[in-house]
């Protein structure tokens, strides 16, 4: 606990020194005390891992009333774990990112808060530690959003969008922990958990929704999403790689937290409540990834995409605890668990990567990039490494995790329930469909992005990121890399936290070693040789070509269909890419299109000038929020009445809320 | 006929019901949905007829030879008659596009599973176990009725709901009285021939037989 | 320790046969199914072995590459060729114990071949022309709607089998060959056989032998590519094409495969799979005479139509079990 608390405390130094330090020391100095301080973190939830022993820490002094507690055990450890890997890359990345506002005092000590708070959250043990952790990481963040407000208009609706739906989240979280601490009369997490019983089923399901109800929002998960696309892409990147990798993923950790530990399970009706929300975050996430064209905003889909897979794997975790299917739970809880490690690896270097070519190229729209393969090799690499994992390629992790999440809903048809056997069909289903729909929005990504001709000057004269942008980049490749070819390796620790989530004490699903071999022998993988066949078959390939090969190479023009020449705006665009697939999902997508043409004066035959729009909308923005802002606006401007400047009027309406206040209260 | 290919058989035939069923919701070409329809009914005969089998059910024999007779020759042929004298009506123009109405169907499926677990569990054996089938072409059938803009494939979509209540029928009871099903079988046709009879009559007074025209009607 | 090593020797050896036999035999089956096609339109139609012949030329012949091409179109045929190779490797074809069997996941295969699908895409934008964005959106949007009726059929047979390793599936079925006539099986069959057809880009999908840009998905894709490197797509291609027939061949009529560990096994095997391949061959060619290419806004519902029967074949299996 001591190394934990260390790094807790060397976070607020780092906010205090960044709040003091002037010039461009302090950017070097802040991002080294961040990077010791998620060392120290790592550390510490590592060795919580691999003992499986938690450790404790209360302290009465740090928060009047209540004190603090802090509880480092394994489930929480992961995801310590987790925030710290991102955080290492984001720290070392902001020294070579941070510029004019980036780099001010008040954004890098909040950043440093924000990462205190992500430290904190899955520590702590309290009613009352876990609401100041999560509120202080809703108001840094939300400052971090705003942090270039001075230029972009859309800073700052994201950054009252994202206050907004992070607060009601919050008050319902608080709400839900409330209910739990009716029969306990105690905030502490293992008092509130030995009481979970006394609660009754009405009170339990009311608790449970209206924790999930902040969470799901929290990671995401639609409906509750419409904060994350305006929220990702405004933040700097490596405050986007820490929200995306880490905080969003906070969300599935409370869901497990008092779904599953505090509340002991629960009915089966709240999993199948959490299935749904992952099929329609994963379908409705992919699918808007597949047609964004700002390279930020697609990620935060795809970002909604991967928590819905998530939510997948732990409600079926959860269906399963609840029908008694102990090993398949422990099985789908595991697959959740490499889900979320493997996204915040490939999503915080996909963000990072973002970041370095916004900041080279000055825009974060693909339809202005291309060609930046051959401009920025360090970037490219990376993005190469993080897309690969992301669209589940066999040897990277998302394939290992998305293969186990497969197998894990491939055992929840053991159960002969109609109702479980239907949520994971169709989880399958939203699985395969993603998968696709995932492959084409990174092909797209990386295709209009790094290769072809440069449909800009900007993107004509990108130079490639900072070295040390760079090393972070590499640094979140490892885990796409290491759990791409051995999985296995992370299983004993992912057991650990599964077991604490689920409390349950059953053995490990898979046997060990570096791939993963399913105990129940449904099925294996061992990436590692089918990298040595791979690796043999290329070789054998590569002696093979020497010899039959022959002729040699020459650079020739492409074929442009007999043209002379072929201008960079002929070339297929992001959103063209995406046309077939928005014209096949046209009633969910519900595109905008505009075609402007404007005719020569001598005759309507010849046109002088085409625009041709294509927008994609939120739907469910549309459709589900603006009529309630509408609704509040209205009600606002009707209270506007009450306000007419008449000092008299306000102390009167003062007055007669104070009676009112009395009268009830008596 | 043991168990086992007793069990396959039913199977078999009775998944055919359904998969003809979506085979209509599939295809735009009306003439080929009346094919399809044709299909389905053979496909249910054979289902009576592997349940008289094993039962060794005269009674049901007869209901399957009636049902062939009815349902794969003769309502088909006459609804294949009114195809062949209009045109117009060739392709099917459904209000859902296909894609869309494919994947309804997948999800009507998946229902119809859920609701008939319960009816299974009443009485579990192979033909109960395949009601969720049934109960999908009823509203495979019903979802056509809603969603079709031509008059035939309207009818289409009224025999395949009526074919699904006969697979249910046959399914659960196994062995619906004679009369019964005589009955019902009669009344399949003559619903056809007033149809028949309807559509020749709208086609010659509005020239059309697009359902959605007639809207106009009560303006 | 003699037995482990003579299983592993007969892995190698059944592994390097797969391979063999692939190579060479896939474009073979091409230039049958191409033949068959010519003979029933009333052509003569060229040799069976034109397609090797053309392979062979396209290798000693010079590779153009586009000027603003990047490292990716000379390595995506390769990364392409290298995950089929994978594939035929540790895929039970005609025999259940080739290399790696136990990791021969049917989502292992189904994701090795979406690799090479990828990387044929992102080749397809590397030149940066009209023609081969056109046809890596296509065949990423054919690609990725042919997904979910690929892996809901892939369930239904898992399911049913209670494994999702290949070899696996293969040995519980001949052991117990009810399986094969249940309506899951054959629901599966024909979800998955609707996906083969869009995967390989035969009609009605996408016409091998068109030659109008605007209507090619394959073609336009690999414009682009010439010499050594059009041959390594095209055999990659055909290698692909003949891997899936086999698959589907072994998981619907698995008699034949080898399932012990004799040399003679092996070679029944062997036979067996050049004949169950070349019927599935011989009956997408009679199809694609009789059928004619659908519009490309047309396939999704030929995929939908997968989709369905892939569902009904999983909740057939489930109220049948």
């Amino acid at each position: 606990m001591d190394l934990a608390l260390l790094s807790l405390v060397l976070c607020i130094v780092g906010a205090l020194l960044a709040l003091s330090l002037n010039g461009s020391v302090r950017v070097v100095v802040t991002g080294i005390v961040g990077i010791a301080a998620c060392l120290g973190a790592l550390a510490a939830a590592l060795r919580v891992l691999i003992d499986g022993n938690s450790v404790s820490f209360h302290s009465t002094l740090l928060l009047p009333l209540s004190g603090i507690d802090l509880t480092l055990d394994p489930l929480g450890a992961l995801f310590v774990a987790v925030t710290s890997i991102v955080g290492i890359a984001s720290c070392l990345y902001y020294i070579g990112y941070a510029r004019d506002e980036s780099g001010s005092r008040l954004s890098l000590s909040m950043f440093m808060l924000f990462l205190l708070s992500l430290l904190l959250v899955p520590m702590a043990s309290s009613v009352m530690t876990w609401m100041f952790a999560w509120e202080i990481m809703a108001l840094s963040s939300m400052l971090l959003i705003t942090t270039e407000h001075r230029h972009s208009q859309a800073a700052r609706r994201a950054a009252l969008w994202y206050g907004v739906m992070t607060q009601l989240g919050a008050g319902s979280i608080l709400l839900g922990f409330l209910i739990m601490t009716l029969p306990a009369h105690a905030q502490t997490f293992t008092l509130l958990e030995q009481h979970a019983g006394g609660l009754t089923s009405l009170e339990r399901s009311a608790a449970f929704i209206f924790s999930l109800i902040g969470f799901a929002s929290k990671a995401g998960a639609v409906p509750l999403h419409v904060w994350l696309p305006k929220a990702h892409p405004e933040a700097p990147s490596p405050i986007s790689a820490l929200m995306s990798g880490s905080m969003v993923a906070l969300g599935i950790y409370g869901i497990i937290r008092v779904g599953l530990t505090l509340l002991g399970g629960g009915s089966l009706w709240w999993w199948l409540v959490v299935t749904s929300l992952g099929v329609a975050s994963a379908l409705f996430g992919a699918l808007h990834a597949t047609t964004s064209t700002d390279i930020k905003r697609l990620l935060a889909y795809s970002t909604i995409d991967v928590m819905g897979l998530v939510l997948l794997g732990v409600g079926a975790a959860g269906a399963m605890a609840a029908t008694h299917h102990h090993e398949v739970a422990h099985l789908a809880m595991v697959a959740s668990l490499l889900l979320i490690v493997a996204h915040s690896g490939f999503k915080g270097c996909l963000f990072l990567a973002a970041g370095a070519i916004e900041r080279s190229t000055g825009t974060r729209n693909l339809d202005q990039l291309g060609g930046l393969l051959s401009r920025m090799r360090v970037t490219a690499i990376v993005f190469v490494v993080a897309t690969l994992s992301v669209m589940a390629v066999p040897l990277f992790s998302g394939f290992s995790s998305e293969w186990l999440l497969f197998e894990g809903l491939l055992g929840g048809f053991i159960s002969h329930n109609s109702a479980t056997s239907i949520a994971m069909l169709v989880s399958v289903t939203a699985l395969a469909l993603t998968g696709g729909l995932t492959a084409i929005a990174f092909v797209k990504a990386f295709g209009i992005a790094f290769l072809g001709q440069p449909r800009s000057s900007n993107a004509e004269h990108a130079r490639d990121a900072s070295p040390t942008m760079g090393v972070a980049m590499f640094f979140l490749c490892i885990p796409s890399i290491v759990l791409g070819l051995a999985p296995g390796s992370v299983i004993p620790l992912l057991n650990r936290a599964s077991d604490v989530g689920l409390r349950l004490h059953v053995a490990s699903p898979l046997r060990p070693g570096a791939g993963l071999d399913l105990l129940s022998s449904r099925g294996s993988i061992e990436p590692l040789l089918i990298l040595a066949v791979g690796v043999i078959a290329s070789l054998g390939l590569w002696g093979l070509l020497r010899l039959v090969a022959r002729g040699g190479v020459r650079r020739a023009a492409a074929w442009s269909s007999g043209r002379d020449v072929l201008t960079p705006r002929m070339q297929y665009t992001a959103t063209s890419f995406a046309e077939p697939l928005q014209r096949v999902f046209v009633d969910v997508l519900r595109p905008d299109n505009d075609l402007d043409v404007t005719h020569e004066s001598e005759s309507r035959y010849y046109e002088q000038h085409l625009a041709f729009l294509n927008r994609v909308d939120d739907t469910i923005e549309n459709s589900i929020y603006q009529p309630v802002i509408k609704l509040v606006r209205r009600a606002g401007t009707a209270a506007l009445r009450l306000q007419n400047g008449s000092i008299h009027r306000y102390l009167a309406l003062g007055f007669i809320a104070l009676l009112v206040v009395l009268v009830v209260l008596t | 006929m043991n168990s086992s290919s007793y069990i396959a058989a039913l199977e078999i035939s009775g998944g055919a019901v359904l998969v003809f069923a979506l085979l209509t919701l599939w295809r735009r070409d009306v003439k080929a949905n009346v094919r399809m329809l044709r299909l389905q009914g053979v496909s249910l005969a054979c289902v009576a007829g592997v349940l008289a089998l094993h039962q060794h059910d005269l009674g049901l024999a007869v209901t399957a030879v009636l049902v062939l007779s009815v349902k794969g020759f003769v309502a088909p042929e006459l609804l294949h008659r009114v195809v062949r004298r209009d045109p117009r009506s060739r392709e099917t123009a459904p209000l859902v596009n296909v894609p869309a109405s494919l994947v309804t169907a997948a999800a009507l499926i998946v229902i119809s599973y859920a609701v008939s677990t319960k009816i299974i569990a009443l009485a579990p054996s192979p033909p109960t176990r395949l009601v969720p089938i049934g109960v999908a072409t009823i509203l495979v059938g019903y979802f056509m009725l809603v969603t079709r803009r031509r008059a035939v494939s309207q009818i289409i979509g009224l025999l395949l709901v009526d074919n699904g209540i006969a697979l249910v029928t046959f399914l659960l009871t196994a062995g619906v009285p004679l009369i019964v099903e005589l009955g019902a079988s009669l009344d399949v046709l003559l619903v056809v021939v007033v149809l028949q009879v309807l559509l020749a009559n709208m086609r010659e007074r509005l020239g059309t037989t697009d359902l959605d025209q007639l809207r106009e009607l009560r303006d | 320790m003699i037995l482990a090593a003579t299983s592993l020797v007969y892995s190698i050896g059944t592994s390097l046969l797969q391979l063999v036999l692939l190579t060479l035999g896939a474009p073979v089956l091409l230039g049958v199914m191409d033949k068959l096609r010519a003979r029933a339109e009333g052509r003569r139609g060229a040799s069976v072995l034109q397609p090797l012949r053309d392979i062979r030329k396209l290798m000693s012949k010079q590779r153009l590459r586009a000027h603003f091409s990047s490292a990716v179109l000379p390595v995506a045929p390769i990364v392409l060729l290298v995950a089929t190779v994978v594939a035929i490797a540790i895929a039970p074809l005609a025999s259940t114990q080739p290399l790696l069997a136990p990791s021969a996941d049917i989502y292992v295969i189904v994701y090795l071949l979406l690799t090479g699908s990828i990387a044929l895409a992102l080749a397809g934008l590397d030149a940066g022309t009209a023609f081969g964005g056109m046809g890596s959106s296509r065949a990423m949007t054919i690609s990725a709607l042919a997904e979910p009726a690929l892996l809901v059929a892939v369930l239904a047979l898992s399911i049913q089998a209670g494994t999702s390793n290949v070899p696996t599936i293969i040995s519980r079925t001949l052991a117990n060959p009810t399986m094969l006539s249940s309506p899951t099986r054959l629901l599966a069959l024909v979800a998955i056989l609707i996906v083969v057809i869009a995967e390989t880009g035969r009609i009605p999908v996408d016409n091998p032998s068109t030659h109008l840009e605007l209507t090619m998905i394959h073609e336009a894709m690999i414009l682009e590519y010439s010499g050594a490197d059009l041959g390594l797509v095209s055999i990659a291609s055909a290698m692909r094409l003949g891997l899936l027939f086999a698959l589907v061949a072994n998981l619907f009529v698995p008699w034949g495969i080898a399932t012990d560990t004799s040399i003679g096994g092996l070679a029944m095997g062997v036979v067996w799979l050049a004949v169950k391949t070349s019927v599935i061959g011989v009956g997408v060619s009679f199809m694609e005479v009789h059928r004619a290419k659908l519009r490309l806004f047309r396939v999704p519902e030929l995929l939908a139509g997968g989709f369905v029967l892939s569902i009904l074949a999983v909740v057939t299996g489930l109220v049948t079990r």
